[in-house]
């Protein structure tokens, strides 16, 4: 592997600015909570970014630096990133105005890539809470048993079972003897209650002692309950994880669990929360959800960015490869790209005023970095990225590319039942059954009637408990998601 | 700021589609203040009401409409005419349509070769499904054959299966 250079270190380019200098530190630093140190290791990554950070922001320092480094070799970028934009051009006005833009990530036609698939540095994190007795167990032990015989000799598994408090079932690069690992498998019990922070903390400790560039290195939490008092802890981590390059999925069986807090921890790690509804499909999602990694190309895409003064971004949604909504932030954590297939990001920018006399403006812009596993060249890039429009003085009229429309289309169902969740939370039970009759037609329109029902029942649950049922909500919420989803956005076209 | 011409809801310019109840709004004009006359439904229940003297004479100076094809994200324009068919042409028929869908997968769509008319006039141009094979629906709600209905700027109608969305152009 190659020499990480000071610029690697912080993601950035040569010819970076002493204010995207600083920028990229702090934002690195604020992710990696040196404060809270959990002992993963961190400490010598925080003390490179440091010394990174030292030397490149002293303009003499970082001359002297610059001289050293070998002439910058001409490579082409892995991925080639298209930005669209839902209008050509922007017109002043004097109120605030939206933009939303689709960023669509490929792999370059001209990159040679090991086209087999990337080892494996996972963690299976499993809840052995009371709840998880009988067949949702028994379904995670057999399902773990087929998947360690299914591992390849250089990839790297361990397993991590919590209720109460973490235990390490099968400790990371220790798969030797199948026979006595399947036997402690076998042998879980279940019993206690669920504190994920314990199971994530054991998990991630785990992953980080075999994380390498040449790996995808994920935790894969598998629960059915809810924790209690940890969640700001189980945040924090999220933060460190994805700033080591760990990402976070979750598995999320039954009815009980914590949807709103999964997504979010599971978001700031570019990884993929998945309600299970039906017993039946626990093995299906926790094998489907290996080979998503395994297949990937590169692990987490990151977008360090910096808006311009009078711009926010407002949301910012994955469409693919799965659609999730992204927790806001610089950076933003895009998450995982296939090696067949593409990544796309719908961005919505709110912009509250343009300065007069521009000939263009510049929305936001920073540095998309990423890392491909074992590329023969070499693993980490950053490309610049830069939203920019033309400023008209007259509207140049042209409708938005399909794929903006499309897709806002179908997130705009899924915001509509997001906010009826926020209206019950607070208590404005007219408003949120107002917007759940809106979304029952628009569902209803689009020939979604399975989806279109669960809506009318919760109407009815909403009119007769003033509140969601608790399934109700997560089929909602993972059923109006899932129209986002490629296949069925291309079946609706056919 | 635009104001959906369904529910009324105010949303900021740049917005495609109404928060409030999901209608999509005109993408192709946009002007910092867009003013569409409102509730639909209203003006539908006074239609019906006294649909049997109904003779609305199109208006020369009318503003000029297009179609919205949801799916291929295609806008045609209406230009030239007081009445439009649509419809997808094939070989064997002599009569072409005026719009003619058969160049976005029509067959496929089970848009039939006269499936439908849109009149033009002010303040609302009027869609008429003309028994077609697989019908067309209005905002969700299947429609009579051989009726003409009001439809206006950000409707959507799909004949078979195709969506097509009305824009007004101001």
């Amino acid at each position: 592997m190659e020499k990480s250079s000071l610029y690697d270190r912080l993601g950035l380019p040569r010819d970076a600015s002493v204010e995207e200098i600083r920028h990229a530190y702090r934002q690195l630093v604020l992710r990696l909570h040196p404060d809270l140190n959990l002992n993963l290791g961190e400490t010598e990554l925080f003390i490179d970014i440091q010394q990174a950070y030292e030397h490149l922001s002293d303009p003499k320092r970082k001359a002297d630096y610059d001289k050293q480094l070998p002439e910058p070799r001409e490579i082409v970028s892995p991925l080639s990133i298209t930005t669209y934009y839902s209008q050509p051009s922007l017109i002043r006005l004097s109120e605030p105005q939206l933009l939303y833009s689709l960023l669509d990530f490929k792999l370059h036609p001209d990159t040679s890539l090991l086209m087999s698939s990337t080892p494996l540095n996972i963690s299976l994190v499993v809840d052995c809470s009371t709840s998880m007795q009988g067949i949702r167990l028994d379904t995670v032990k057999l399902t773990a048993i087929d998947l360690i015989r299914q591992l390849q000799p250089n990839d790297i598994f361990s397993l991590v079972k919590f209720n109460d408090w973490a235990e390490l079932l099968i400790s990371a690069g220790s798969l030797s003897e199948l026979k006595s690992t399947e036997m402690k498998i076998q042998l879980l019990q279940a019993g206690g209650g669920t504190e994920i922070f314990k199971g994530l903390e054991m998990g991630l400790s785990q992953v980080n002692q075999f994380r390498s560039n040449n790996r995808v290195n994920h935790i894969i939490l598998i629960t059915d309950g809810r924790t209690y008092g940890d969640e700001v802890s189980c945040e924090k981590l999220a933060d460190q994880s994805s700033a080591l390059g760990i990402g976070i999925s979750a598995l999320g069986i039954g009815n009980q669990w914590n949807d709103k807090f999964l997504d979010h921890i599971t978001s700031k790690t570019g990884g993929i929360c998945q309600y299970i509804s039906n017993i039946s499909d626990i093995r299906s999602s926790i094998l489907g959800e290996i080979s998503r990694l395994g297949s990937s190309l590169t692990e987490q895409i990151t977008f360090n960015y910096l808006p311009s003064q009078k711009v926010e971004l407002l949301s910012a949604f994955r469409l693919q490869p799965d659609s999730s909504p992204l927790v806001l932030g610089s950076p933003l954590i895009f998450g995982n790209m296939p090696r067949l297939g593409a990544m796309h990001i719908l961005l919505e920018f709110l912009i509250k005023d343009i300065p007069a006399k521009l000939a263009n403006f510049t929305l936001a812009k920073g540095f998309i970095n990423y890392e491909i596993p074992r590329h023969i060249i070499k693993t980490k890039y950053v490309q610049r990225i830069i939203f920019e429009r033309q400023i008209s003085r007259e509207l140049i009229q042209e409708a938005p590319p399909p794929a903006i429309i499309n897709a806002m289309a179908l997130l705009s169902l899924y915001h509509m039942q997001e906010r009826a969740r926020e209206e019950v939370g607070i208590g404005d039970l007219n408003s949120a059954i107002r917007h759940m009759e809106s979304l029952a037609g628009n569902l209803s329109k689009k020939g979604e009637y399975d989806l279109a029902q669960t809506v009318k029942d919760e109407i009815a649950n909403l009119k007769r408990n003033q509140s969601f049922s608790e399934n109700g909500e997560k089929r909602l919420k993972y059923g109006t998601r899932s129209l986002l989803l490629p296949a069925r956005i291309e079946e609706g076209n056919a | 700021m635009i104001i959906c011409p369904n529910c009324g809801n105010k949303e900021m310019p740049g917005a495609l589609f109404c928060k409030e109840c999901g209608s999509q709004f005109i993408t192709i004009s946009r002007d910092p203040t867009m003013t569409i006359p409102s509730s639909l439904s209203d003006q539908l229940h006074e239609y019906l009401s006294d649909e049997d003297e109904h003779v609305v004479p199109p208006t020369p100076e009318n503003a000029s409409l297009s179609l919205f094809l949801v799916d291929f994200g295609e806008v045609i324009p209406l230009e030239g005419l007081s009445e439009y068919t649509l419809g997808r042409s094939s070989e064997d028929q002599p009569i072409l349509p005026d719009v003619d869908l058969g160049l976005y997968h029509g067959y496929e769509y089970g848009v039939s070769r006269l499936h439908a008319s849109i009149k033009i006039s002010t303040p609302y141009a009027f869609l008429t499904d003309f028994d077609s094979a697989n019908g067309t629906q209005l905002n969700g709600q299947k429609i009579s054959p051989n009726k003409p209905y009001p439809i206006t700027h950000g409707d959507i109608f799909v004949l078979g299966e195709m969506k097509i969305q009305l824009l007004v152009n101001r």
